[in-house]
Formats: structure tokens, sequence, C-alpha cells
């Protein structure tokens, strides 16, 4: 029988809210003696997730739900307090790449950066810096300095290397909500060419029709549980019907 | 529709492809400090040489009368310079670099290990402008004394390495970290023989001083560079233990506290 590629078993996370916050030196020396009460948020409680090589699989829930740290804990970014991450395959996360660039240097110094952090050679980095620029549109500015990048442009970058970077399993979140439609168009293509290619792939997305569209199978997580696992559609209505409820309980009350 | 080849990438965990990151890293970091300077590069490496010639042009004339003692304050305040430097941004290369830790999995370590390369190529580059100012004025030292120079700046390199891999970490907790280790560099340029010779002091704060990592590696750089003399077997050995007890420390505070360094970013 056929293994997952990428399996999280039982996996919880919390984080510490104390209720002061000591973040230098001074403080932890002046509030030596002062008791300090800390407060667990549990984010992920006990949550189990595969993913089949080449299966599509969509991550929904509401903002808070925990959706974001699973991604990053089956990344290997950020570590789980308990459970295990079983990666049989390499991994490339597609996260928060609208976000943090090096403002002081050019497109492709950039390219480079985040390519080789990716997992890529410079050999190949320099054969593929014209197909990056080429595919986010981007090609008359490659020497320009990020800072003078609009975050739309920059988020094109980001998404045109890690699209470049992919490995066997590929990590999404909220691949279709940059740029304009015209690159929303080729990340789909995109997307649809990988799968196609046998990658598999784990979306997170607010929006049913896409999850509906580009996924075999979803998961709804909520309050840091898994609340519902099957095809992809009905993943999707539960969905619409948990923020349809939530938002009916908070116009009643 | 541009299509994207899928890149051939290790199937390991992480990079594979350490070199060429290490390399993008030391590039990178190099381009962006000299980013916006009349010259760019050209400056990075005229920089210790201009230093040299002002500041012996300056000592020469205030201290006319005592030759040796400007050389030994230029390596001084050099070292002094490269220690400050390659401390604080150790200190702060985890922070520096969150925009690469929080998006992909790959050995923060790196990024700690190669955040001193700006300091050290200014060293590297200040090392050749001494050694050839010395060639030049007749009193060049021998190859054993330069190197000697070299595994001493090996030593001072794994010294920085220590304190940033637990510094860096650290930082998440104690925001402030950085201002505390400016002030205490600032004082410990005061503890470290720079401007003043060890010799003035009572023998017993000696050992003291010589705890200061700084102070040995100025005092044996000079001892070898412009004396000649080689300093004790058990003067090296405790230098080199002093260097591993740094290294190791740092590796276990970082070992400790990098899992959760994404988190805390």
């Amino acid at each position: 029988m056929a293994r997952p590629v990428l399996e999280a078993r039982g996996v919880s996370k919390s984080f510490e809210i104390p209720s002061v916050r000591r973040d230098t030196v001074r403080e932890h020396a002046l509030d030596l003696f002062r008791r300090r009460r800390t407060e667990q948020l549990c984010v992920l409680d006990s949550v189990s997730v595969s993913l089949m090589a080449g299966e599509s699989v969509g991550l929904m829930g509401r903002n808070g739900s925990g959706k974001s740290t699973l991604l990053k804990i089956l990344s290997g970014i950020y570590t789980a307090d308990a459970g295990d991450v079983i990666a049989r395959a390499p991994i490339t996360p597609i996260l928060e790449l609208g976000i943090g660039w090096n403002p002081d240097l050019d497109a492709i110094d950039n390219v480079e950066l985040l390519g080789t952090v990716m997992g890529m050679s410079l050999r190949e980095l320099r054969r593929a810096t014209g197909e990056i620029l080429a595919f986010a549109g981007l090609e008359r500015f490659a020497r320009l300095e990020l800072r003078h990048y609009s975050s739309g442009m920059a988020a094109r970058l980001a998404y045109a290397v890690a699209f470049r970077a992919v490995r066997d399993v590929l990590i999404l979140d909220e691949i279709f909500a940059v740029g304009d439609a015209e690159f929303k168009e080729r990340c789909q293509e995109r997307y649809r060419a990988l799968h196609a290619a046998g990658h598999a792939m784990l979306l997170v997305s607010h929006e049913p029709r896409t999850i509906g569209s580009y996924c075999d199978r979803a998961l709804l997580l909520e309050g840091g549980r898994i609340m519902l696992d099957g095809p992809a559609a009905e993943v999707a209505a539960a969905y619409v019907s948990l923020l349809t409820e939530t938002d009916l309980q908070t116009r009643v009350g | 529709m541009l299509p994207l080849t899928p890149a051939r990438v290790p199937a390991a965990a992480g990079t594979g492809h350490w070199p060429d990151l290490i390399w993008t890293l030391v590039r990178t970091d190099f381009k962006t400090r000299y980013h916006g300077t009349i010259g760019g590069f050209v400056w990075a490496l005229l920089k210790p040489l201009s230093m040299f010639v002002v500041l012996l042009a300056v000592f020469s004339f205030v201290f006319a009368g005592e030759p040796q003692y400007r050389l030994d304050l230029i390596i001084g305040l050099f070292l002094y310079e490269f220690f400050q430097e390659s401390t604080k941004t150790g200190l702060l290369s985890l922070r520096a670099k969150a925009y690469l830790l929080t998006k992909a999995r790959f050995p923060s370590w790196v990024v700690v290990v190669t955040s001193a390369s700006n300091a050290l190529i200014t060293l590297l580059l200040f090392s050749v402008v001494l050694v050839t100012f010395l060639a030049l004025a007749g009193r060049a030292p021998s190859p054993a004394g330069v190197a000697l120079y070299v595994w001493y700046q090996l030593h001072f390199f794994a010294i920085v390495t220590g304190f940033s891999l637990a510094a860096s970490v650290l930082f998440m907790r104690f925001r402030d970290l950085n201002q505390v280790w400016e002030v205490v560099t600032q004082a410990g340029f005061f503890i470290a023989p720079i401007i003043y010779p060890i010799g003035v002091l009572p023998e017993r704060l000696h050992v003291l001083l010589y705890v200061w990592p700084p102070t040995p590696i100025i005092l044996f750089s000079r001892s070898v560079l412009l004396d000649g003399r080689v300093p004790s077997p058990l003067a090296h050995a405790l230098l080199s233990l002093e260097a591993l007890a740094i290294v190791g420390i740092g590796a276990l505070v970082y070992r400790w506290r990098a899992p959760r360094v994404a988190e805390e970013l």
C-alpha cells in the first residue's frame, strides 16, 4: 500500500501568552521576583493530516483556526509541541511570499537569495532567471532595487521563484490572491500543470470555488481541530455554512 | 502562459547546495553594505588601506618618539574593530534575515556564521596592508609569524561565531541585548590593552584581562608580527581552550533555542 508523502500524526501546538510581557534584559531584571502567569493558547489540538503522491488537498478554516501554524509545522519552519510530522519527499513551502525581500538588492540578486534558500543551485538559478522574470512579468525591472517595487510586483516575483523551485510536495498559502487577473491565470495554469505532473499539493484558501476547482479532497479546520475531511466540494460547502452560521449568530447576538 | 520548468532540487530536507547558499549570503551582504556608497565595492577594498594610512600618519605625528607604539595601537584598533563589528552583526543576524527564515526550512546557523563575512573581508585586507607595510619598512615578519597570526585570527573568528550563535537566539528573548552588548564592548575596549601596554597593570590582574577574548588575540598578534616572539605553548593552549569553550557554549545555547526562532521572529 502506498504511504503518504507527507503526514502529520496528532500534532499539537500552543503558544504561551504571558500576563506581562518581558522582552528586554531590563524588564527581566526589574521583574525578577515578580510572579508572572502564562496562559497557553492552544492553536492546534491533535491534528492528523496525510497527503498522498499526486494528491491535491485543500485546507479551509476561519481566521485564527490554525491554518498558517499547521502549514509552518508541516513545512518544518515551526516545531510541534506534540505529535509527529513525517515527510517522505522534499517540500517547497510557498508561504507569506508577498512580504520580505532585501530592499537594497535588485530583482536578480533577490531571486538568487530566495532561490538558494529554497534549495536551488546557483547554476540552475542563473539559467532560470530569465524564465522567472518572464513568469512574473518583470523582465524590464530586473536591475531595479526591490525598494522601488510595488507590493504586487514583489509578490509576483516571489511566486515566480517558488514555482520554479518546486519539489515533490508543495504547500501553498492563498496563492491565487496575488497579482492582476493575468498573473492569477498564469498561477492557476502553473498549479494545474504541476498537479498533472504528479506533485502533491496542500492548498490553503478562503475561496470555496478555488478549493472546489483545484482540490481532490479538503479539510476544514476549526478551533485547532480537523472538523471535516472529505471531498473538496462538500468541505467548501461546509465552510460556507460555518461562516453563514457564525455571521447569523453575530447578528442575532 | 510562460511555462516554468521545475528545478532539480536535492531530495534531502532543507537546502542541499550549501556552498551556493553561503556564497550568496556573503555576496549579497557585501553588496548591501556598500550599496549606495561613493565608489561602492572599491571603497570596501580601499577602506582598510585608507584607515591604515590615516592612522599611521596621525600616530606618527602624535607619537613621533615611539614608533613601536603606533603600530601596536593600529593592530589593537583594527582587531578590536573586527570584534565589535562582527559580534554586533552576529547578534542581530537572525533578526536581519527573518524574511528568509520564515519562508523556507534551511539551517539558520548558516545565516549566523556568514554574518561576520563583511568584517572578515575588512580584517583580511587590513592584514595584507599591514604585512606589506612591515615588509616595505624592512620589518617583514617571518613566515612562521604570519602563519601564527592567521591561526590567531581563525581563533578570533571561532570566538565571534560562538558568541553570535548564542547571542542571535537569545536576542529573540532579550530585545535590548544589542544595546547591552554595545555597552560591554565599549567598556571592553579599555579592558583590552589597546591604548595602554599591559605591563602598566599589576601582574595579578593580567589573567583577568586574558579572559576577555580580544586581549590574547591582540597581544599574540603584536608579538608575532612586530616583536618576532612566539607566545608559550601554554598560552596557545589556553587560547584554543577559550575558543573551544566559547564555540561549545554558543552551539549548546543555539541548539536549545534555535528550533523556536522562526516563531519568535
